[in-house]
């Protein structure tokens, strides 16, 4: 990982004045583990939640550079509703390790959306977290927790599964290598 | 440590592609006017050819000064922008500035400011886009890839640090030279260069590199050297310098030290590329000599041909310069990923190897019309990349025109133009010329003035 991070700061290096862009593609961490996927099962009168936790591993070295912005410039994610009738939101929880991401305030949430009946709703994930969770985008590591919430105001069970297709952040750093 | 990063990626960016400084080690506004051309007898070949080492030293051969002294525009101007008592805050020099441009300085560095820049070296400042996923790793570097080489990148030259003649007789001339050599070349291996210059992703398993020779040696050669006058003019030796002139030399060199350096370094990543630590690559093999006095023969060879206006020559330097070091050690460099450890192997010891210096040649020719027209040429190659330069000046009672064009070892195309005055034995002269450096593909623009004594 040194010897990737050195030439990327060379590169860096190498470019003066200019910012360092840093489009990170968060879903190709969770594709094909499972952990795109959010189950729930809310039963009636009743508001639930359930998340999905994963590790992005950044590149080094950027401590000392200063966050300009971090903006969710694409995301997307399809509610997938087996059945009931009842709203779907989305929140997202940016922390330095797993534990946090379960403490820290929501940096992110969508508003709800309404599910009714078997059907596939798509979602769009997207905003600006830019001075929430900026000294985060500096380190090395990364954990993001995506959190769906539901609730079901009818008298059937609301069951289904949120399926994360597409999240890509946008981080743009003043270089201050090292 | 930023600094030292900065510097690494100096060298290895710029170490690049370096360019013709045929004419930038001139202080001759008169030449860079010229396009950089060095006209035979009052230009600078005679470094290269022995034979003009017999051609009588004639001053005021049609405008050619006896002595040019520069005039630093270029140092008034860059100390007011970069006062010395400031230095330590200047942008420029300071890493931690955020206007800090590692390209500007390397710039700097390779095109000091002696003269007055008209059109500065372009520095890219542009923005680099990366885009990471779990097997994925994009490095966008904008303008800037334009930095990254194609080919083979390095740097390289034979010096001759001291060339002390000593005493002789007809012709002939025993001295001793101290010699001095390096190259060093590195070549980035497709798949980085892809990374780099193309914006290719970094993939799962893969070994991305930079190799790298390098060679650095240095010692002393005492020489005999002869040069003469093969044929005379018509009207004898006196009357003009027209004839055909003869120069050789044989150098027995004696290495006092040399060190070599070969292999890749790089990394090799995991699945997934990000998540999993790369693997650190090195490999190298590094020879130095153990003890000094290697030997080798080598010699130069040079002729010239000077009938009335017109002149043509060659010279040849260290042709078969092979030194053979009969006592060599060397080791294996590698790195191992299990304890994080570098291993040094001895592979050998006390073994002989060879080293060569490489050949340098210089054809030149010039024509100096009774119209006051000069036109010269000449060509350069010393070891890394051949330059060409064409020039022409015609002088009006005090006032000189010039223009040339040159080919860098780059084979980029320069130009060059200027003019000079001249009252008695003191003149003034302009040169203006493009040259495009080490990290920039773009051309600057570069005025130089100087004063000429007759």
């Amino acid at each position: 990982m040194k010897a990737c991070a050195a030439a990327l700061l060379v590169c860096v290096a190498a470019c003066g004045q200019g910012k360092a862009i840093f489009n990170v593609d968060v879903y190709s961490y969770m594709a094909g583990t499972g952990k795109d996927t959010i189950p729930y099962i809310i039963p009636p009168a009743t508001s639930d939640s359930a998340s999905t936790v994963l590790k992005v591993s950044l590149p080094p070295g950027f401590g000392s550079s200063s966050v300009d912005s971090v903006k969710i410039t694409t995301g997307n994610a399809d509610l997938l509703n087996a059945g009931g009738t009842g709203s779907i939101g989305f929140s997202l929880y940016f922390a330095a390790d797993s534990a946090g991401t379960y403490t820290a305030p929501a940096a992110l949430s969508i508003p709800s959306t309404a599910v009714s009946g078997p059907d596939t709703v798509a979602v769009a994930i997207t905003g600006d977290l830019s001075g929430i969770v900026d000294s985060l985008f500096k380190q090395n590591v990364l954990w993001v927790r995506i959190q769906a919430k539901g609730t079901n105001g009818g008298a059937t069970l609301v069951s289904g599964k949120g399926v994360l297709t597409a999240l890509l952040i946008r981080v743009v750093l003043q270089d201050k290598v090292f | 440590m930023r600094i030292g990063v900065v510097a690494f990626a100096l060298v290895l960016l710029v170490l690049a592609p370096v360019r013709a400084a045929h004419a930038q080690f001139s202080f001759d506004a008169r030449r860079f006017g010229m396009g950089g051309v060095s006209l035979g007898r009052d230009g600078s070949v005679s470094r290269f050819n022995p034979a003009y080492r017999a051609v009588k030293k004639r001053s005021g051969l049609n405008g050619a000064p006896k002595i040019s002294i520069p005039i630093p525009l270029g140092l008034v101007d860059f100390l007011q922008q970069h006062p010395l008592g400031r230095l330590r805050y200047d942008p420029m020099f300071n890493p931690d500035s955020a206007g800090f441009n590692p390209i500007a300085l390397m710039n700097l560095i390779t095109s000091p400011p002696i003269f007055y820049d008209l059109k500065k070296p372009p520095a890219p400042t542009n923005d680099v886009e990366f885009t990471i996923g779990k097997n994925a790793f994009v490095m966008d570097l904008g303008q800037a890839q334009v930095l990254i080489p194609e080919q083979e990148f390095g740097l390289g030259s034979t010096s001759r640090v001291l060339d002390i003649p000593g005493p002789g007789f007809a012709g002939f001339h025993a001295g001793v030279m101290w010699f001095l050599n390096y190259d060093i070349g590195m070549t980035l291996d497709d798949s980085l260069r892809r990374v780099l210059k193309e914006a290719d992703s970094v993939r799962a398993n893969s070994v991305y590199s930079v190799r790298a020779d390098a060679l650095g040696q240095s010692g002393i050669a005492p020489t005999l050297s002869y040069s003469g006058r093969l044929t005379h003019g018509a009207g004898g030796a006196d009357s003009s310098d027209d004839g055909v002139y003869l120069g050789g030399a044989v150098h027995y060199y004696l290495g006092a030290g040399y060190a070599r350096g070969q292999g890749p370094a790089g990394f090799v990543t995991g699945t997934p590329v990000f998540g999993t630590a790369p693997t650190p690559l090195l490999d190298d093999t590094l020879w130095t000599s153990n003890k000094a006095f290697a030997t080798g023969f080598g010699g130069d060879a040079g002729v010239a041909w000077i009938s009335g206006p017109f002149e043509v020559g060659f010279g040849i330097n260290d042709i078969g310069a092979t030194l053979s070091w009969s006592d060599t050690k060397v080791q294996r460099f590698r790195y191992f990923s299990a304890g994080d450890s570098l291993s040094t192997e001895l592979v050998a010891n006390h073994v002989p190897t060879r080293t060569k210096l490489p050949i340098t040649y210089v054809a030149n020719s010039a024509i100096r019309m009774g119209t006051g027209t000069t036109v010269g040429g000449d060509v350069v190659n010393s070891g890394r990349g051949t330059v060409i330069h064409v020039g022409v000046e015609q002088r009006y009672t005090v006032f000189a025109i010039r223009g040339g064009v040159s080919r860098d070892q780059r084979k980029h195309m320069q130009f060059g133009f200027g003019g000079g005055l001249r009252f008695g034995g003191l003149g003034l002269d302009v040169g203006f010329w493009t040259h495009s450096p080490s990290l920039s593909e773009k051309r600057a623009m570069t005025m130089a003035t100087s004063i000429s004594i007759y």
